[in-house]
């Protein structure tokens, strides 16, 4: 492989490495596993890389890869146990009033979406990434009506998590 | 407000708590081998192809001589060659399911080619296992009618230890021996192919079931 296209990929990584973060957080359980497979993303990002013409966006084509590495190619790795430290992502609001109810209502979201399974994640992260319906079904391979129907019952199911 | 609309408002604007890789640190990734799911689909599916494979080349001189004593080599002969050939498209659909398979596809997709290549292997397994079955029944069958002379001809094969049994011994200890050994060499195969195939595959397969829910 040639030096020039190396340093381009890992550039280009490196500008849009936050989506990779934030799907090894949302789908790994503490610092070991989520640089596991942060590390699994990228030679399975590399790999496909001479592939990627450049037609598509580079973090477009990089949501799918990196979301077929986390739901079916990463083999979950033995250190997988759950550690509290990490569960609890800080959650602060920037904003003048900060409200500790709203923060915890946060953290309760997003424990809620991280329990989801490995599908409803993937839709759900998609959601939260601003994707437009057309867009998920492209990532998934379902259709937009049904993108949308599982979305809204996903909704509908955290809002019950939460509002017992 | 809804907290699905309040996490989706912050999500974007926590991005500086997450990690930042430089560039160095990022460069020696790329280098690394890859520990997917996907490769060891193809490890074990190499082992399971080759291990079969060579159960056809460890039969016994003995019992080679044993076959063409019963008139049997033409028809074993003419068996391997269906056999080979069978394995040769097993070989080439595997070969070309496992190129097709792409990270850069639809997760579904993904899912439908990976399961794909393994329920190929699988098949491979189960025209192993079925022809096991049927080449062992249809053998003794073969045998049972031909007893006399398969009695006459282990005794002259193996010397020592047919010698001394009379021929009702020498069936019932043949016949049963034969049906133990093919139940625990089929339930031993079985049980082992249930362990790699259960263990390597079930996140993908519960997964794909979601997935099809959708499309209901």
């Amino acid at each position: 492989m040639d030096q020039s296209l190396e340093h381009s990929f890992v550039k280009q990584l490196e500008e849009h490495q936050n989506v990779v973060h934030k799907i090894c957080r949302l789908y790994t359980r503490n610092q070991d596993a989520h640089n596991d497979l942060f590390q699994e993303i990228t030679i399975q990002l590399w790999k496909a890389y001479p592939k990627f013409r450049g037609d598509a966006k580079f973090s477009t084509w990089m949501y799918r890869v990196a979301l077929n590495t986390a739901i079916t190619l990463y083999r979950k790795s033995k250190k997988g146990v759950a550690t509290q430290e990490f569960e609890g992502v800080s959650f602060k609001i920037a904003s003048e009033k900060y409200d500790d109810t709203v923060e915890q209502q946060l953290k309760l979201m997003y424990t809620a979406v991280k329990d989801l399974n490995d599908i409803d994640k993937a839709l759900v992260f998609l959601y939260l990434e601003d994707k437009s319906y057309r867009e998920i079904s492209e990532t998934m391979g379902i259709s937009e009506v049904n993108a949308r129907v599982k979305m809204n019952r996903i909704k509908e199911k955290l809002r019950k998590i939460l509002n017992p | 407000m809804d907290q699905l609309e309040l996490l989706k408002q912050q999500w974007q604007a926590r991005e500086q708590e997450l990690p930042k890789l430089s560039f160095d640190e990022i460069y020696p990734m790329i280098l690394k081998k890859s520990s997917s799911v996907v490769k060891w689909i193809l490890i074990a599916s190499v082992i399971e192809i080759a291990i079969w494979i060579g159960l056809n080349f460890i039969m016994p001189e003995s019992s080679k001589t044993i076959n063409q004593g019963m008139g049997l080599s033409r028809v074993f002969t003419l068996v391997n060659v269906i056999h080979y050939t069978i394995f040769a498209g097993f070989i080439y659909l595997f070969y070309r399911n496992y190129q097709a398979i792409n990270s850069t596809d639809t997760i579904k997709e993904l899912m439908r080619k990976i399961l794909k290549t393994r329920r190929t292997v699988r098949y491979f397994v189960y025209y192993n296992i079925g022809t096991s079955i049927l080449i062992l029944i249809a053998v003794n069958i073969y045998y049972y009618f031909n007893k006399e002379l398969l009695y006459e001809l282990m005794k002259s094969t193996f010397t020592d230890g047919f010698a001394e049994l009379d021929m009702a011994t020498f069936t019932s200890v043949f016949f049963v021996s034969q049906i133990v050994v093919g139940i625990l060499f089929i339930a031993f195969i079985a049980f082992i192919y249930y362990l790699v195939y259960g263990l390597m595959l079930r996140r993908l397969k519960r997964n794909y079931v979601e997935l099809k829910k959708m499309e209901v």
